[in-house]
């Protein structure tokens, strides 16, 4: 055992516990499991830039003077109430847990990302990666056709670390879906949402053609005299990409073949045909798909420090075209109880108005809603005070939320992956809210 | 404040009070009795060792190694550029060219890069405090004087002032200036020691207690903290009180050595003075050992003890005896980086191929054929803008540009952050489908592949090129090699058939997303 590293120890011992808590643990995916053995998981982040105002989507304040100009309507689960301008989200309430208890600590538009994202602070020695890499980590597979986690619209520019994969590597990064290193397959829609590098828009297929195979020439002679693990590697991962480039899976990001009538559902802008994609890239097994609600080109669209009723009025028709168009049509296709979705901004925004009919950071009592497999919805968990300004009830924090999303997920919270520095790291170090979990 | 005097003072204080010993082996003879520990081994583990490694391949690993990109077509020492170091006939070429590597400006950066990299956290954090470029800058100055490596650490411990500035103090700041954080970084970088876990705990693995982290936390004490909690610290001073206690208690932690007993009071010395004596004392049992792992790890793609940087007694070497002859090797020759790495790059085994057929039993740990290493971010960046440049000129790009403008280009930046690699994973290739096809399809590549855009395919488009010549221009460029001749047959064969110029185009394409290319062989 001289040589043997404590690193590949634990790394045998992680994957061994995330085989077994995906394998049977929870009765739903027992289910699930037998009903069609293909079937995986799926998690669609729905990320909020600039922090989205609590008290004008999900929880209400009409009567109160901070309460704004928003009324609330009556869902489809009897004594909930949302805000007016999500009406089909309200018709759909019975898929939605919303924690109206959420409290943290970080109020500035970076860090909070950074904490909203990774479940830690930022500024430590440690670069945790983005749940997005932690969870599709543990539910995709090596070989899978498409990468495992799809990014639509990231917000790169404003933390990179908090979308990264930190100490996972690069093997965990998204793959990025109109971020701005944009090349426009021709059917793409006005809103921009080309993959990036999937094509070298002037090379044709004869020439990619011609080209792969002076490539294959120089990878057989010298994988031929170099056999160990490493020059594999880069060749698996090169015959992937290009297996990907060229699959019907990568039609997954060509929405021409969608009808005008389902792409004015979702919203023609770029959330709207960002859900739109994320529910084909979910026919074809991808495990994690997160989604920014930038505002058509706005870098933080939710940060109504002025105008926060107009903004926050035509943000919500966004939302709510988007998200819940994406959860009746893959309940449609029996996919929703195996997609869980969170509902995420960096931080909530203040109950008190400010003379510019805004509000500012607040992340002191806010809102996230989960949705969908795992999740018991058509519920409210948690309240807040009458102004809005404290949580009364059932306070929660970041990593509590991100522990209930690993369970409902099928994935045990305390599977660890080992960070740079040899320390074990818990994908959620919170312990998870049994009320939100079916 | 000068800090130079201060550490000369304690290091030759030092030296002053060891019993002289005797001059080390030269160079030639210490790589001798490396090979012999490793031959010993190998016999004993019935290893077979590879072929010697040919010119090409050494050439190549050295640049790569000690430059962080790959060789030019020419240069103009006479030595270093592919053509003349493969027509050339000495037989010291080989000593000769990790010298001239040495003395270039690229080598004290790419330095800079692997040592920033292993001091400084990843984090976006560290970029927003700004002090980065200071620090590499330090760095980089460091590597270039070939200071001594005990010095190098004293005076990054005994950093002083502000952190935006060239100087070390950023590794203080970007810890936050935290006790617990000081000591498991540097424990862990300089004492190859992986302490950190016995912050919370006694050590699962290894035998350190809570007691024994925090009496070497305890050395870090005693600095200026901002005021508030959540400030955040620009620069770094002694304070005269501070202590630290183990979680749970209310009692002040004395300062103690790793494995030793208290440090005793040194009136008129700062602790971070005391602890600098500690890691410069020659038999420091520790820190010789850390370093000479590390340097280790950086030529052979993994350390003698590995992970890099856990040296406990739970985590044995293969080579015990060479551990220990090299450790004290180094201290004996001054801490000397240089001579370090030459008397490395002097061995058989650094010159052992790295060849090995599919199906061959892989046991890196025996050293008897080289490992492949992948290439950092910065070395495929910079590989690939190497490839793009012209390279047949007599004069290459003036590297003082080069080497300063480093940290500001955006594209870099950008580049780095896709491909950053977590660096324990030197002998692993680490990307995934997004990095594949940003090298096949990204910004990058297609200005390096497009006649209109490539420095290197304008040149040869030219008439008095045959189509032979500017395919070995091609493969020299990139692969640092003539092609061989089935694969002049066939290259050759498509660009004449293609008869467009872009067929040019596509063997640079081929030739840069070869695994040949973006590995260390």
């Amino acid at each position: 055992m001289s040589e043997h590293s404590r690193r590949q120890f634990l790394r045998a011992a992680a994957l061994s516990a995330a085989g077994v808590s995906c394998s049977g643990w929870m009765p739903r995916l027992a289910r699930a499991a037998a009903g069609d053995p293909a079937r995986r998981r799926h998690c669609v982040l729905l990320w909020m830039p600039g922090g989205p105002s609590q008290m004008d989507t999900f929880d209400l304040k009409p009567g109160h003077a901070n309460g704004g100009p928003f009324k609330e309507i009556e869902t489809s689960v009897s004594g909930l109430k949302i805000s007016e301008h999500l009406p089909k989200l309200a018709a759909q309430a019975e898929n939605l847990a919303i924690v109206r208890s959420l409290s943290t600590a970080e109020g500035d538009h970076n860090r909070g990302t950074y904490l909203m994202h990774t479940g830690h602070k930022p500024g430590g020695p440690i670069s945790f990666p983005t749940m997005g890499s932690t969870l599709s980590k543990a539910l995709g597979t090596d070989d899978a056709e498409l990468p495992n986690f799809i990014s639509i619209a990231p917000q790169v520019a404003l933390n990179s670390a908090a979308y990264g994969p930190g100490f996972l590597g690069p093997r965990h990064a998204p793959l990025t879906v109109g971020s701005g290193n944009v090349i426009a397959a021709p059917q793409q829609p006005a809103a921009g949402l080309g993959v990036d590098d999937l094509r070298n828009p002037g090379v044709g297929r004869e020439q990619e053609d011609a080209r792969l195979d002076l490539w294959r020439m120089l990878q057989t002679s010298f994988l031929a005299e170099h056999g160990s693990a490493s020059p594999k590697a880069q060749n698996t991962v090169y015959e992937r990409a290009v297996r990907m480039m060229r699959s019907e899976a990568a039609q997954a990001f060509d929405l021409a073949g969608e009808s005008d009538k389902v792409k004015d559902a979702y919203g023609r802008g770029q959330f709207g045909q960002g859900c739109l994609m994320a529910r084909r890239l979910i026919e074809r097994g991808v495990p994690f798909i997160e989604i920014a609600l930038r505002s058509n080109g706005g870098v933080l669209g939710w940060d109504t420090h002025q105008q926060n009723f107009d903004r926050v009025k035509s943000l919500s028709a966004e939302l709510d075209a988007g998200w819940a168009t994406l959860m009746t049509e893959l309940h449609e296709r029996g996919l929703l109880e195996s997609t869980t979705i969170l509902w995420l901004g960096e931080f909530g925004r203040t109950p008190t108005i400010n003379p510019g009919a805004g509000r500012d950071h607040f992340p002191k009592a806010w809102t996230t809603v989960l949705a969908g497999g795992g999740i018991k919805g058509g519920q409210a968990y948690g309240r807040t005070s009458a102004d809005g300004g404290t949580v009364e009830e059932n306070q929660v924090d970041v990593p509590d939320v991100l522990a209930t999303l690993c369970r409902a997920l099928g994935i045990d919270p305390a599977t660890c992956n080992i960070s740079e520095l040899g320390r074990p790291i818990k994908i959620a170090d919170g312990k998870p809210i049994e009320a939100l979990l079916a | 404040m000068r800090l130079r005097p201060i550490i000369q003072s304690l290091v030759l204080a030092l030296a002053a009070s060891w019993p002289a010993a005797a001059a080390p082996p030269t160079e030639a003879e210490m790589a001798a009795k490396i090979d012999a520990r490793l031959a010993e081994v190998w016999a004993r583990e019935k290893a077979l060792a590879a072929p010697p490694a040919e010119d090409a391949e050494f050439l190549r690993r050295a640049w790569l190694d000690l430059c962080g990109t790959i060789p030019p077509l020419n240069d103009p020492d006479g030595i270093s550029g592919i053509r003349q170091f493969l027509d050339s006939n000495d037989p010291d070429k080989r000593v000769r060219l990790i010298e001239r590597l040495l003395a270039r400006p690229s080598h004290a950066t790419h330095f800079a890069n692997v040592w920033k990299n292993v001091l400084l956290p990843q984090d976006a954090e560290v970029q927003r405090l700004g002090g980065e470029a200071g620090f590499q800058s330090w760095l980089r100055g460091q590597f270039a004087d070939n200071v001594p490596y005990d010095m190098l650490i004293a005076s990054l411990v005994l950093a002083q002032g502000q952190a935006n500035q060239a100087g070390p103090a950023l590794f203080f700041t970007s810890l936050q200036l935290k006790p617990e954080e000081l000591a498991a970084s540097t424990s862990r970088v300089f004492l190859g020691t992986q302490i950190q876990c016995a912050q919370c705990h006694d050590h699962p693995f290894d035998h350190w207690k809570k007691a024994d982290f925090w009496g070497y936390a305890a050395f870090f004490a005693r600095l200026e903290r901002p005021q508030q909690a959540q400030q955040i610290a620009f620069q770094v001073s002694d304070a005269a009180t501070g202590e630290v206690m183990i979680p749970g208690s209310s009692e002040a932690v004395t300062p103690r050595f790793l494995g030793g007993d208290t440090s005793g009071d040194d009136l008129g010395k700062s602790r971070r003075e005391r602890l600098v004596q500690w890691l410069t004392w020659p038999e420091n049992p520790f820190v010789a050992r850390a370093a000479v792992n590390r340097v280790w790890a950086l030529l052979f793609g993994r350390g003698l003890v590995h992970p890099v940087d856990d040296l406990g007694r739970h985590n044995a070497s293969a080579h015990p005896e060479l551990m220990s002859e090299l450790a004290e090797y180094f201290v004996r020759s001054g801490y000397d980086l240089n001579r370090l790495v030459r008397t490395l790059t002097q061995t058989k085994a650094y010159q052992l191929s790295s060849r090995s057929p599919p199906g061959a039993e892989d046991r890196p740990e025996l050293f008897a054929r080289m490992s492949i290493k992948s290439l950092t971010a910065e070395q495929l960046y910079d590989c690939l803008l190497e490839a793009m440049r012209r390279r047949e000129s007599a004069s290459p790009a003036p590297q003082s540009a080069l080497v300063l403008n480093r940290g500001l280009d955006a594209t870099r930046q950008a580049f780095l952050m896709r491909f950053r690699a977590p660096t324990q994973g030197a002998t692993e290739y680490e990307g995934g489908i997004p990095q594949a096809l940003t090298l096949m399809n990204g910004t990058n590549i297609r200005q390096a592949t497009d006649l209109n855009q490539s420095d290197l395919l304008g040149a040869l488009d030219a008439p008095f090129f045959t189509a032979a010549q500017k395919v070995e221009v091609l493969f020299l460029s990139t692969l640092s090699r003539p092609p061989r001749s089935e694969e002049r047959a066939k290259f050759v064969a498509y660009v004449e058939q293609a008869g467009n110029r872009q067929a040019l185009g596509d063997v640079l394409w081929a030739l840069l997303n070869s695994a040949e290319f973006m590995l260390n062989h």
